[in-house]
């Protein structure tokens, strides 16, 4: 395996800031931008991907998928949503070198949100996220970043990408 | 609060058919007798597929109001339900969702099982009491049927044969969304906890789909001609066509909303059965919502998803973006049903009546005459529920 530089390293830990920040900011033009137009989103549960069963609570296979995930939070559900503030809590556990022209990195997330009506603080999910991000230009980008969440059974609806 | 006299009933129905105590939602005392009532009662309660578990020793675990139960498919090919307790002692016998076992032990004796439930050993039986017979400790199984491939249970000898409880009207659109002929192929599920009741969960109705569901009019997705019909023990079928748009402006990748089905006029589908499962089929999505009350707060709703044995790849991709996208507690167009469910038991923890009007012609009359976005065909579903559970309405 060969190493991994501080400097990709760096590169994949700041992309991953700028798409939390960006959820917890709600700040859905910020999160597509952490894509490129190869993009792809899903989120999924373990039992799902361990089992080879294929459906997510989430799948943005395109990037025009992507764009609609920024239509959907913004423009469809937003008066019927119930609001929730989000805190991502995110450790890169593991890179690995290029292939299939990208970087494949590995964190492991939890994510604890606030309701507004209540204000109290709960556990949303947990789990890894799976990615292969293209640092061929000056930015790095998500070719592909797959959520896996142990938490099988949500404790509530999900209105925004996790 | 005043202690309440035993003879005292737990709650006194309104008077008019179109009103429903909102106490309904939040009194926990009705719980144990809900159980007793309804979940142990004479209703059938839809368990497992059999493309969830297709494979000889395949299992799926499941409750059962609030007693752990399994189906297993045995190496004959059956596919039985047992209560999920050593016939020894008592302890669980499966404590994963799913898997395949070829035995089924418990750890805690050694206790063997076969897929088929029969007691295939117990370790220093020659010191058992004298009458001991492995025959008598076979695992505790419920009384079954299947229709198109979904096994139902119930717990009484006295519940009608399954396809007489649920009626032609319910299963002969519930044979359509399980692929026709049962042929189906399990492509995943979301799980999800919802904050309400389980009756807050499938008390959802026709009027509230055109006006709730903000992505309808958004991706000028009209509701087309269609149906509801209600039975007399609370089952509930929607059904109507499809119009789908020449062009959604709002999305950039509309082919998530292709219908690919051949029949636009049974586009939509939607099956409610007694007392909380959903079936739907919209567009191109096969759908089973096993649903699992947590006690008098909180349900458990598990989407299973499917494609059809006959599909090929395209379909098969399509039916899986689609209902990965569309449906569930992330969907487009049912995130709003999600919301509400939470804003119900919020809601109804006030007092006076949840009171329903579209649809109802005489307050003081049950009407099975519903037209398709009536909200009133809900309410034999709740005469039916307060007869079961022997609530006198006021005089």
């Amino acid at each position: 395996m060969s190493k991994i530089s501080a400097e990709i390293i760096q590169k994949i830990e700041q992309l991953n800031r700028d798409y939390i920040c960006a959820l917890d900011a709600l700040d859905m033009p910020t999160w597509l931008a952490c894509f490129n137009k190869r993009g792809q989103y899903t989120f999924i549960a373990e039992e799902n991907y361990r089992r080879n069963l294929p459906i997510a609570f989430m799948l943005d296979d395109c990037y025009e998928r992507l764009q609609d995930r920024v239509t959907q939070v913004v423009d469809i559900q937003s008066d019927s949503t119930e609001h929730y503030q989000t805190r991502h809590f995110t450790q890169l556990t593991s890179v690995t070198a290029p292939e299939d022209g990208g970087y494949r990195a590995e964190f492991n997330f939890s994510v604890y949100y606030t309701r507004r009506d209540t204000n109290q603080t709960q556990l949303l999910c947990v789990g890894r996220y799976f990615d292969l991000i293209d640092i061929s230009n000056a930015c790095a980008s998500y070719i592909d970043r797959k959520v896996v969440t142990d938490t099988n059974v949500l404790p509530r609806y999900i209105a925004y990408p996790v | 609060m005043a202690n309440q006299r035993n003879d005292e009933p737990l709650l006194i129905w309104p008077k008019k058919y179109n009103e429903v105590p909102k106490a309904v939602f939040e009194m926990e005392e009705l719980w144990p007798k809900e159980l007793n009532a309804i979940f142990y009662g004479e209703e059938w309660h839809p368990i497992v597929h059999h493309a969830e578990i297709p494979n000889p020793g395949d299992y799926k675990a499941a409750e059962l109001g609030e007693m752990p139960i399994f189906a297993v498919h045995g190496e004959d090919g059956e596919i039985r339900v047992f209560q999920n307790t050593c016939t020894h002692r008592g302890t669980a016998l499966i404590t994963e969702c799913s898997g395949n076992k070829k035995e089924f032990e418990c750890p805690y004796h050694r206790w063997l099982f076969s897929p088929q439930g029969e007691l295939v050993g117990c370790p220093n039986s020659q010191e058992f009491t004298a009458d001991f017979d492995k025959k008598d400790f076979s695992l505790h199984q419920l009384r079954s049927e299947e229709f198109c491939g979904l096994h139902w249970v119930t717990m009484s000898d006295k519940t009608p044969p399954l396809k007489d409880y649920l009626g032609e009207s319910f299963y002969e659109p519930l044979g359509r969304i399980l692929g026709g002929d049962g042929r189906l192929k399990l492509i995943g599920y979301q799980k999800i906890m919802y904050n309400c009741n389980w009756k807050a969960y499938c008390d959802n109705d026709g009027y509230h789909a055109p006006l709730l569901h903000k992505a309808f009019a958004l991706l000028n997705w009209q509701g087309g001609k269609g149906f509801q019909k209600v039975t007399e023990n609370g089952h509930l079928a929607f059904e109507s066509e499809i119009k789908v748009p020449d062009k959604v402006e709002a999305l950039k990748d509309a082919s998530v909303l292709d219908f690919k089905g051949t029949d636009t006029s049974s586009g939509s589908i939607v099956l409610m059965s007694f007392p909380l499962t959903v079936f739907s089929k919209h567009m191109d999505m096969l759908n089973v919502r096993y649903a699992f009350p947590r006690g008098p707060k909180g349900t458990e709703v598990h989407y299973a998803y499917f494609t059809h044995e006959d599909d090929d790849d395209e379909m098969i991709r399509h039916r899986i973006r689609q209902s990965s996208n569309l449906l569930g507690p992330c969907g487009l167009v049912s995130m709003e049903d999600a919301s509400v469910f939470s804003r119900i038991d919020k809601g109804n923890k006030t007092p006076g009546n949840a009171i329903f009007q579209k649809g109802v012609e005489d307050e003081y009359k049950l009407s099975f005459t519903v037209k398709q976005n009536d909200e009133s065909g809900n309410l034999p579903r709740w005469e039916h529920y307060r007869k079961i559970m022997g609530f006198e309405r006021e005089k």
